[in-house]
């Protein structure tokens, strides 16, 4: 029958072009093939993602006196609400996992080498706009644990040189974290950043299509000195393992949301006082902590100023690595950039669990 | 010539002025007294008309020091201001006091044309009370009515800044009674007068209701004692002085068998002055508790109080812990509405059983406490259910993953037959 | 697939066929097991929305006059009282005492605390009793079809 639906509309839209690719597609196979899939786990759980938030966005309500009341009645009263909620917010923190898995596995693979540059600038972008939806969909449950976080995530903010206050205010819609900056996190959560992914995850994935799966430098320098690397066709290979390893992630979710239910928590009280051990999401905990161990003053200069221009600079490093690390182009594997790699993914393990154990 | 001109000006006024005569208000402009009170150095004599001249509520009657004090405010001569003739009293002491007072405040037509629902038995009153028959055996230690309202800066009872409004009475009352010296002497029931009421009333929760919670129905000095005919309450008022406000307690307690052993009602358990939050810890026959101090194991009362207090306690519990329940299912993710409305209720039989404990009838406070478990007991089967719901729902979510692993297995084992990849 | 699968033996393709109808019953029955709830989740439940700031009482027709019923509002009882001449009030039942909830007592059209004999009137103002302030006032709305309204409480 898919066969009929094919040719029916072949008929119309010529889809020879289509099918001539996704016959022709091959993707390389060699012993780091595994990394692969990662991307497209990532944006399977994207997929997910936006399922679960279109199905929320039914009942969910972004006011201050009703965000709280509406989770619960989605939780308690929507048939199987408990579990679009669960799905949502672990989905959310697995989403995360994987793409700092992605970018892991490509920054070691060197993926960004020449004339994968701009993939991998897209990538970075996507990976920081994932992290704008975890922190803005973090409140909207609008829970003291998340009233809270956020009020010290955006307060963190204001540690930026001269624009500091002004991005504590925009963050916020105001000068304090209130409805406004629930109703300004729904309007990012659910729109703005959309959008955004929109553009950035097509114009990566075109850039994918467009020039197929990168290999690793050893793969790439067999196949200069003249060996042919195997190739796997896209259809029904690369497809079915495609789709296995989501159903691993599905699997994964499953079983946090088995194991590891989300609560409802308390409804958030501004004037509360805040609870001991408040912290944020695991994703942002390394650099939390990091900013709490800096001491107050550094030479003159605020500690906390220090530490958020310290990241900000890692961020520009990140987007820029490709231009960098020039040398990968031609075959020469950075030093710098395979130690860099590991003492980030060290740092970032190890200061998140310290995180944990802190609190 | 010019102090001829004077005399007869005045002499006008003056007939202008007895014209008017006694019990009337008079025209403002008798104000002789004050011209040259006012100006006297010593206080005891300018203070009166500088308090007078300040806030006074009768002055703003019309009133003035005439209708009180006799005298002629017209005259500039000490002497002749204040001649026999001018029906001059002074400075009034002890019983005149009263007396001056009463003279318009006894009157019913005449207090009907100023303030028509005040009463008019105040004098009356106050010669039944402690105050008044004191004074009549010639004790002039005691108050009378400047005492607390004031002489000559006279406020309304509801003014904010009036010695005898709720929140000042106590202050009042006090000026005297916790004054160890003034109070040396006084005898009751054959022991000295206590000086400490104020510092234990401060501490009771009368005080904090008025204080804190501007709640000013609470009760103070005068509202157990009397205004006027201020008394202790005696053998057997006790219970129907605290029951004006306390109903249902005086009535259940009224009834009961303690309410004709104990002399002093309500004070033996709750005390007088110092009354304090109740607890369920006054109930029972421990250390703590007061119905040891008369009940001996094995008698009946000792019984009733263990009794109620462990079923007290037992309704307690279970509202904790069925609330511990119904929180963790909430947290979780099940609507729990009507079970948190019956612990309410629950919480409400656990009032009532405190109320109906006065009249020390274990059987009666049982029947309400057992009620409450009843409703705890209905939480907990829902907390049950509700737990067995969140069960359901991991077993179909352990279903689902047991799914999801088979289709992953099953993914693997077609990858494998395959055909090999293009070399 | 293509041709080359159905090459090798009889086995092989019986085991191959095996692992095909896994796969289909293991992709249909997950298939349905995210459709299902995806459909049950977007069909309105009973109770259309939070109700924090508004409920529906009941139809008109279920309430008499000169009396009184309790009901549950928010986490906190409200009690919804229609008077003798048919008007409905709504009040929260929380005794501003002692937290008791209140009744409505017919044979003297009063609200009344059974705790500690606290009596409010038809207006939920304090007529006697401990109670030192009145109950707090909601608001009632008739919607609907003449003769069939809903009788709504709300906050505001």
């Amino acid at each position: 029958m898919t066969q009929q639906l094919f040719a029916w509309l072949d008929e119309r839209l010529d889809l020879s072009a289509l099918r001539h690719f996704v016959a022709e597609k091959s993707v390389p196979v060699h012993r780091h093939k595994v990394w692969y899939y990662m991307g497209g786990v990532t944006l399977f759980l994207v997929g997910v993602q936006v399922a679960t938030g279109i199905l929320l966005l039914l009942y969910y309500r972004p006011s201050a006196g009703e965000a709280y009341e509406s989770v619960k009645f989605i939780v308690t009263q929507v048939e199987f609400g408990w579990l679009i909620r669960n799905l949502h917010s672990w989905s959310a923190n697995l989403l995360v996992f994987m793409a700092f898995v992605h970018l892991f596995s490509t920054l070691f693979l060197r993926s960004y080498r020449k004339p994968r540059e701009l993939t991998w600038v897209s990538g970075v972008l996507l990976l920081f706009i994932m992290m704008g939806f975890g922190f803005s969909g973090y409140l909207l449950p609008w829970n003291e644990l998340a009233f809270f976080a956020t009020k010290v995530g955006t307060g963190i903010a204001g540690a930026v040189p001269f624009v500091g206050d002004f991005m504590v205010r925009f963050l916020r819609g105001g000068d304090e974290v209130t409805g406004a900056t629930l109703t300004r996190f729904y309007g990012l959560h659910v729109a703005i950043l959309p959008a955004m992914t929109t553009v950035v995850l097509g114009m990566h994935l075109l850039f994918i299509q467009r020039q197929g799966m990168s290999v690793p430098p050893s793969v790439e320098k067999r196949e200069k000195a003249g060996e042919k690397i195997p190739q796997m066709p896209f259809f029904p290979h690369y497809v079915l393992h495609d789709v296995m390893w989501w159903y691993v992630a599905l699997a994964v979710l499953a079983a946090l949301a088995l194991f590891s239910p989300w609560e409802l928590g308390t409804k958030a009280d501004a004037f509360a006082p805040v609870p001991a051990g408040i912290r944020p999401e695991w994703y942002f905990l390394a650099m939390f902590q990091v900013l709490k161990l800096l001491p107050a003053h550094i030479m003159g200069i605020e500690g906390e100023v220090l530490g958020v221009l310290g990241f900000g600079l890692c961020a520009v490093v990140l987007l820029l690595l490709p231009f960098l690390d020039r040398g990968a182009a031609e075959g020469r594997s950075s030093k710098l950039v395979t130690w860099g790699g590991i003492v980030a993914l060290a740092y970032m393990f190890v200061f998140t669990i310290y995180g944990y154990l802190a609190a | 010539m010019r102090s001829f001109i004077v005399r007869v000006f005045l002499a006008g006024v003056a007939a202008l002025v007895v014209s008017a005569g006694t019990g009337h208000a008079q025209p403002a402009q008798a104000t002789g007294c004050q011209t040259c009170h006012s100006g006297e150095t010593a206080s005891h004599l300018s203070a009166p008309a500088r308090d007078f001249a300040a806030a006074d509520v009768h002055r703003d009657r019309g009133f003035t020091c005439v209708d009180c004090h006799g005298g002629d405010p017209s005259a500039t001569d000490k002497a002749a201001a204040k001649a026999p003739a001018t029906k001059f009293r002074g400075k009034p002491t002890g019983t005149q006091i009263v007396e001056v007072c009463a003279r318009c405040h006894s009157d019913a037509a005449l207090m009907r044309k100023y303030a028509p629902r005040q009463r008019v038995d105040q004098a009356t009153e106050y010669a039944s009370s402690v105050h008044g028959q004191q004074l009549a055996k010639g004790d002039h230690n005691v108050a009378t009515c400047v005492s607390c309202h004031g002489a000559h800066g006279v406020r309304l009872v509801s003014d904010a800044q009036s010695p005898v409004y709720p929140l000042n009475v106590a202050n009042t009352c006090t000026t005297c009674h916790a004054d160890e010296n003034r109070m040396k002497g006084y005898m009751r029931n054959g022991a000295p007068l206590a000086t400490d009421q104020k510092v234990k009333y401060d501490g009771s929760v009368h005080h904090q209701a008025m204080v804190e919670r501007n709640d000013l129905s609470a009760p103070t000095c005068n509202d157990c004692h009397g205004n006027h005919g201020a008394a202790p309450p005696g053998v057997g008022a006790v219970t129907n002085v605290c029951g004006t406000c306390h109903t249902v307690f005086a009535t259940k307690f009224a009834l009961s068998t303690h309410s004709a052993i104990f002399d002093r009602g309500c004070v033996e358990c709750h005390n007088n002055h110092d009354i304090a939050q109740p607890t369920d810890a006054m109930l029972g026959t421990d250390e703590k508790a007061m119905c040891a101090t008369c009940h001996s194991e094995g008698d009946n009362g000792h019984k009733a109080a263990t009794s109620m207090r462990t079923g007290i306690d037992q309704l307690k519990a279970a509202i904790a812990h069925s609330e511990e329940q119904i929180a963790a299912v909430e947290n979780a993710g099940i609507e729990m509405g009507d079970q948190t409305m019956a612990l309410r209720e629950a919480g409400n039989h656990l009032t009532l059983a405190r109320t109906e404990m006065h009249a020390f009838e274990p059987v009666a406070v049982t029947k309400i406490l057992e009620e409450g478990i009843g409703l705890t007991t209905q939480v907990d089967v829902a907390a049950k259910a509700a737990n067995a719901e969140l069960s359901f729902r991991k077993t179909g979510l352990a279903i689902s993953l047991a799914a999801i692993l088979l289709v992953v297995v099953a993914l693997q084992l077609k990858i494998r037959t395959l055909p090999g990849v293009e070399s | 697939m293509s041709a080359q699968d159905r090459a090798t033996g009889p086995g092989t393709i019986k085991r191959r066929s095996f692992i095909d109808i896994v796969l289909g019953l293991g992709f249909v029955s997950t298939a349905v097991s995210f459709i299902y709830p995806l459909w049950r989740y977007a069909i309105p439940p009973i109770a259309a929305e939070p109700a924090t700031d508004s409920i529906i009482a009941g139809k008109i027709s279920e309430f008499k006059t000169n009396s009184g019923v309790l009901l549950k509002f928010g986490s906190k009882p409200a009690i919804l009282i229609r008077t003798p001449d048919g008007q409905f009030r709504a009040f929260s039942a929380v005794c501003t005492h002692l937290d008791c909830t209140v009744q409505f007592k017919s044979d003297t059209s009063q609200i009344w605390c059974a705790c500690h004999n606290g009596l409010y009137d038809v207006s939920g103002q304090v007529v006697s009793g401990p109670p030192p302030r009145p109950l707090e006032t909601f608001a009632v709305n008739l919607r609907g079809e003449p003769g069939q309204e809903e009788v709504v409480i709300s906050r505001t």
